[in-house]
């Protein structure tokens, strides 16, 4: 547990001092929303309305496939990444400060594109930010723990970061499918049925236990 | 388990288990010749549906192709499962057979189906659940392959497979349960009951099914098999260097 967090310092610490990763997906996901608006009809406020939960995650996805890639490239610098597997204790929770990390600078982004989403196209979010913020964490997390399982592997192939998304979104299906239906309940009717918060939840353990298990065999010397 | 010492001594003989599967894969050949003979008879004995005319003989086919592609991404999940617990490579190409194989069936059923689907239901696609679970299936399998050929060859690109394998396996009754609850708009026919065939139509599925079943077991076997030649050719030639090394 101390080796997760210990990861998670290490990682939020780099991050602070380049800010490169955090930076480049908000750009990035800024950029996409910007996408959008040429790519909708313009003047038609309601296909915005039911669409948006969609919308969002789609640049959500992109953005973290890009925050999730530099995960792991950061750790071949210097060969850190043989560092880690050396180090003492279970490799899982290595993983899971990994995960962790990803998880909070992915909810940065994406607290901040929901936000200017929200100005572009002219909606009300802002009553149920709190349960907005709920519901996309529960999806992130299960992007978060796939992620990063996946990200270990894939940076060390030779094909890098275009392996990732191939790996990552046919397995990310359930979690992109239930947490797509919740957030677009969520903006049309104002809530969320518990059924789907639940669903999410043990997606998101299953996500996790396999990805703690399955890290095990992913890093090594 | 990670540990390489624990790990068996390399060597360029087939192992026992190798064998007896060459020898099982051999024995396979004739039953295999006559029940594609019997199949192929059946299925033009079969009579003509009354709704959908010869179009419906895609029955006799695409399901068989459908349990085949599930059996080889079962079979890939188990090879890789079973590496990652023995550290035995023979499972590892288990995994890649079960795979392999396993993508041919299922793309296959990807190109029957919207054949059938084009006859019967007017269009070549629909988003049903069955067709979006197998479809990603696809891709997760295709992933699969992909990270293995660019993982290079060894231990590691085994162990990201098999981990990756597992993950697609967990992942088939997940989405069945999501997509029931979030996206259903299923007109895919339910499973088979009893009695649902026409008459005359039981014995050519079930030739299919049988038929199906043993081309699959002996690709498997086949690619198995050739999977451990190209072993142990690498290493016989690995072997080889070493010792014009010594000499030269």
């Amino acid at each position: 547990m101390n080796v997760a967090l210990a990861i998670l310092w290490k990682d939020l610490l780099t991050e602070w001092r380049s800010r490169d990763r955090v930076i480049a997906m908000l750009l990035f996901s800024l950029l996409v929303v910007v996408v959008f608006h040429f790519a909708l009809p313009s003047g038609t406020r309601v296909g915005v309305v039911e669409n948006a939960a969609g919308l969002l995650w789609v640049a959500y996805i992109f953005a973290a496939n890009i925050g999730l890639n530099r995960s792991f490239a950061l750790e071949l610098e210097n060969d850190a990444l043989s560092g880690l597997a050396l180090a003492p204790g279970e490799r899982g929770w290595i993983f899971t400060g990994k995960a962790l990390a990803n998880f909070c600078l992915i909810g940065i982004v994406q607290a901040v594109t929901a936000f200017v989403f929200a100005l572009a196209f002219d909606l009300d979010l802002l009553g149920i930010a709190l349960e907005l913020a709920g519901v996309v964490a529960l999806g992130s997390f299960g992007i978060c723990t796939a992620g990063t399982l996946f990200s270990a592997m894939s940076v060390r192939t030779r094909l890098r970061e275009v392996l990732l998304p191939i790996l990552l979104l046919p397995a990310l299906f359930p979690v992109l499918a239930g947490v797509v239906a919740g957030t677009r309940s969520l903006i049309i009717e104002g809530n969320v049925s518990f059924e789907a918060i639940q669903l999410l939840l043990v997606i998101d353990g299953i996500y996790l236990v396999v990805s703690f298990l399955g890290f095990e065999y992913i890093l090594d010397e | 388990m990670n540990d390489s010492t624990s790990r068996e001594p390399l060597t360029t003989e087939a192992s026992s288990l190798d064998q007896s599967m060459a020898r099982l894969r051999g024995w396979l050949g004739i039953p295999l010749v006559l029940l594609l003979a019997t199949y192929a008879y059946t299925v033009i004995q079969a009579p003509l549906d009354n709704v959908q005319g010869v179009i419906q003989k895609i029955l006799y086919v695409h399901p068989p192709l459908a349990y085949g592609a599930y059996l080889g991404f079962i079979v890939t999940a188990i090879g890789g499962a079973l590496y990652l617990w023995t550290d035995r490579e023979e499972f590892d190409r288990l995994a890649i057979a079960g795979a392999e194989v396993g993508v041919i069936f299922c793309t296959l059923m990807l190109v029957t189906g919207p054949i059938w689907a084009k006859g019967t239901w007017g269009k070549w696609w629909s988003w049903d659940p069955r067709l979006t679970v197998t479809l990603l299936l696809w891709f997760i399998y295709l992933a699969y392959m992909l990270l293995r050929s660019f993982s290079g060859s060894g231990a590691r690109t085994a162990r990201f497979a098999a981990v990756y394998g597992f993950v697609g396996v967990v992942l088939i009754p997940l989405n069945y349960y999501i997509i029931e609850i979030f996206d259903n708009r299923s007109i895919h026919p339910d499973n088979l009951e009893q009695g649902s065939l026409g008459a005359g139509m039981g014995l050519p599925f079930l030739m299919g099914n049988l038929a199906l079943f043993f081309v699959f077991a002996y690709l498997l076997l086949l690619r198995w098999e050739v999977e451990g030649l190209r072993t142990r050719a690498a290493w016989d030639e690995a072997e080889g260097l070493m010792a014009g090394e010594e000499y030269s």
